[in-house]
């Protein structure tokens, strides 16, 4: 296996609010190796984008608070990083594409203009060279046309637009690139086009994706490994092939089951009951237990540790910790032993 | 010509938007959103209408129930024209035609109570006193899902899902026989999209109701509609039973569009046609085959010539130049 290049061990990230401490992030723990593509999915509420913003030191601090874990990028710990060293993280070695391309653009400022700007806040370069160079990546990400440095945002089309975030992200060449739900704006035709160009520059340039989507086709298409997360906490990790075959805990089941499928017809659909809980009032023991059909007393009173079920493949489910032998910290010993 | 055991034709519907300009606000081009699309919709079944944005498909829709007014063509209900009636009279006919809406946080009135917004229709159209309609109310509220402690609640203390179900016992509410529904999951978490996907249709077969399930998601549409038409620049371009048109797509839209879809297993491994350029404006469509741009098999009469959309068998209408001598 490639040397892990990000490395979360036991992550926590709350806020303090009014109404109490939400847990966004409460536990957690995942690996991008280089050049590997790892999809990060969970419904809405479950943290991932708190994880992905944490990774970018992008989350205020308050009212958010690291509450345990680390996040290691080569090494480094990220959790401790001040102000100004971040800078020579993000953008550097680690960049990030959001949601809404046109969001995240600013509508007063050229394309031009914006991506200058990027360059040369992380190389010293002058400003010819500095747009040659964004001529150079606009090409790479198939958009460059003549006159496109002078457009604005509002100018370009969603696929486009996503395009040029592409670009101004892998212009430093970045050894990691979060994407958090880049597609899910764009219509499917246009995803295909994206995904297809991220795929390339993955293999092009060995940039590592942590991809970050609710999509669970999109996940299969494109990643490696899966790590899946519920209420703020990984339930389950694994490559895909696993994870797609043999899911282990009952929510990555329930997810696998309830997606109508192109290819096969299913007369009803499987549909998981109840809903997400409120981050303020999580349940004790395992968060998933009131709406999982296998839940046992145990289930509703303690809380399941991740388990190694070997190759990778990790899940947090009292199912498969039946004799009771492997939790807690018994677990944490083979694993460091291992 | 019509079968007898359709519900709702729609002829020739267009839907033309004015773009005004200059000074004095003259008229200086226009959007066609819907330009001049016909198909009809069997008694209890579900039609699914798919496309990617812009492509004319919640317009339909909205015009369709006279939302939008439309700018040409005919619809009929149950055989009366729904485009020739009074506004008054329309406005009794939407007993029979309800419409579920996408955002279920943007079409539930935020200062109304649960209990109001299903009983408004009920009282709009002047059915029961309120004693009964307050009873209606309840049984609605079972019928969708919810408890009836939620009456009394407002809209935001509600989930995504739990709002879709209240929009879903709105529209049911005066007993309609056809529901538009448009993008009715496509703000829904996958767990919760498909309970309210069984739900639609356990109330299908509860309340004898027809569909016209509008929706970007093809796996989505693939599972709930019993036929299926897709939309590209406010034409339609193919229309099939469900099953014919996802086996033995014809049109090379569709063809384009299914092989763009991820597919969530990862032993499957397809081949992709990946389309080259965003959709042309609706402001200017391209002359002829409004795909003829990014078409892959396009051919010189597509540039000139708009294809006519028509039966190629057993119900199976597209609108391609390709296939029409037979190749």
């Amino acid at each position: 296996m490639a040397e892990a290049l990000l490395e979360i061990t036991g992550f926590k990230m709350h806020f303090q609010t009014d109404k109490g401490v939400v847990k966004a992030v409460d536990g957690v723990d995942l690996t991008v190796s280089e050049g590997e593509i790892v999809g990060l999915v969970g419904e809405s509420g479950c943290g991932k984008s708190v994880t992905s913003l944490s990774v970018m030191g992008l989350v205020p601090q308050p009212p958010g608070k690291v509450a345990g874990g680390s996040i290691r990028f080569a090494g480094k710990d990220l959790t401790r990083l001040k102000g100004r060293e971040w800078q020579k993280i993000r953008g550097n070695d680690v960049a990030m594409i959001f949601q809404e391309p046109m969001t995240s653009l600013n509508p007063v400022f050229t394309i031009g203009n914006q991506m200058v700007e990027a360059i040369r806040q992380h190389q010293k370069v002058n400003k010819k060279k500095a747009l040659s160079r964004a001529r150079e990546t606009l090409r790479e990400v198939g958009i460059f046309r003549e006159g496109i440095l002078d457009e604005y945002p509002h100018q370009l089309s969603g696929g486009m637009r996503q395009r040029v975030m592409i670009a101004m992200a892998m212009v430093c060449r970045p050894k990691l690139l979060i994407a958090d739900e880049p597609t899910t704006a764009l219509d499917v035709t246009i995803q295909a086009q994206i995904l297809d160009l991220m795929r390339r520059l993955n293999r092009e340039t060995g940039t590592a994706i942590l991809m970050i989507t609710h999509d669970l086709g999109v996940v299969a298409e494109m990643c490696q490994r899966v790590v899946v997360m519920y209420a703020g906490q990984v339930v389950e990790q694994g490559d895909v092939q696993t994870l797609f075959k043999n899911p282990c805990h009952p929510y990555t089941k329930g997810l696998l089951k309830s997606i109508p499928q192109l290819d096969k017809r299913i007369d009803r659909l499987y549909s998981i009951p109840g809903h997400v809980p409120n981050p303020r009032k999580l349940p004790t023991g395992c968060r998933f237990a009131p709406r999982c059909e296998f839940a046992s007393d145990i289930c509703r009173e303690q809380e399941p540790q991740l388990l190694e079920l070997g190759d990778g493949h990790v899940s947090r489910c009292w199912l498969e910790d039946k004799d009771g032998t492997r939790r807690g910290a018994d677990r944490d010993a083979t694993t460091n032993t291992a | 010509m019509t079968p007898p055991q359709t519900l709702l034709e729609v002829k020739n519907l267009k839907k033309y938007y004015p773009i005004r300009g200059g000074i004095f606000g003259r008229r200086v081009g226009e959007v066609k959103a819907v330009d001049d699309i016909s198909f009809f919709v069997k008694r209890g079944e579900t039609l699914g209408i798919v496309g990617e944005s812009g492509c004319g498909k919640s317009t339909t829709g909205r015009t369709i129930l006279r939302l939008e007014e439309p700018t040409g063509g005919e619809v009929k209900f149950e055989g009366t024209s729904l485009t020739r009636l009074k506004s008054e009279e329309m406005r009794r006919m939407r007993r029979e035609l309800q419409m579920v809406f996408q955002d279920p946080f943007a079409s539930l009135n935020p200062r109304k109570t649960a209990g109001e917004i299903i009983e408004e229709p009920l009282r709009v159209h002047g059915i029961g006193t309120a004693r009964e309609r307050k009873e209606e109310v309840q049984e609605l509220l079972q019928v969708v899902g919810l408890d009836s402690y939620h009456t009394a609640r407002y809209p935001h203390q509600f989930s995504g899902g739990q709002r879709q179900r209240i929009g879903i016992a709105r529209a049911l509410a005066v007993k309609p026989k056809l529901i538009v529904a448009d993008e009715p999951v496509s703000a829904l978490d996958v767990s919760i999209q498909s309970q309210v996907l069984n739900l639609l249709e356990d109330l299908q077969e509860k309340f004898d109701l027809t569909y016209l399930f509008i929706a970007h998601d093809l796996s989505v549409v693939r599972h709930i509609s019993d036929r299926v038409g897709v939309m590209y620049l406010g034409r339609m371009v193919e229309l099939a039973d469900r099953d014919e048109l996802f086996d033995n797509p014809l049109h090379p839209y569709t063809q384009a569009l299914m092989s763009a879809v991820p597919i969530p297993d990862p032993e499957v491994k397809r081949e992709r046609i990946i389309l080259s350029g965003d959709v042309p404006s609706p402001s200017q469509p391209p002359k002829g085959c409004a795909f003829h741009t990014r078409c892959p098999r396009a051919i010189k009469i597509c540039g000139q010539i708009r294809p006519e959309f028509r039966d190629y068998g057993g119900g199976h209408f597209a609108a391609c130049h390709l296939l029409e001598d037979g190749s």
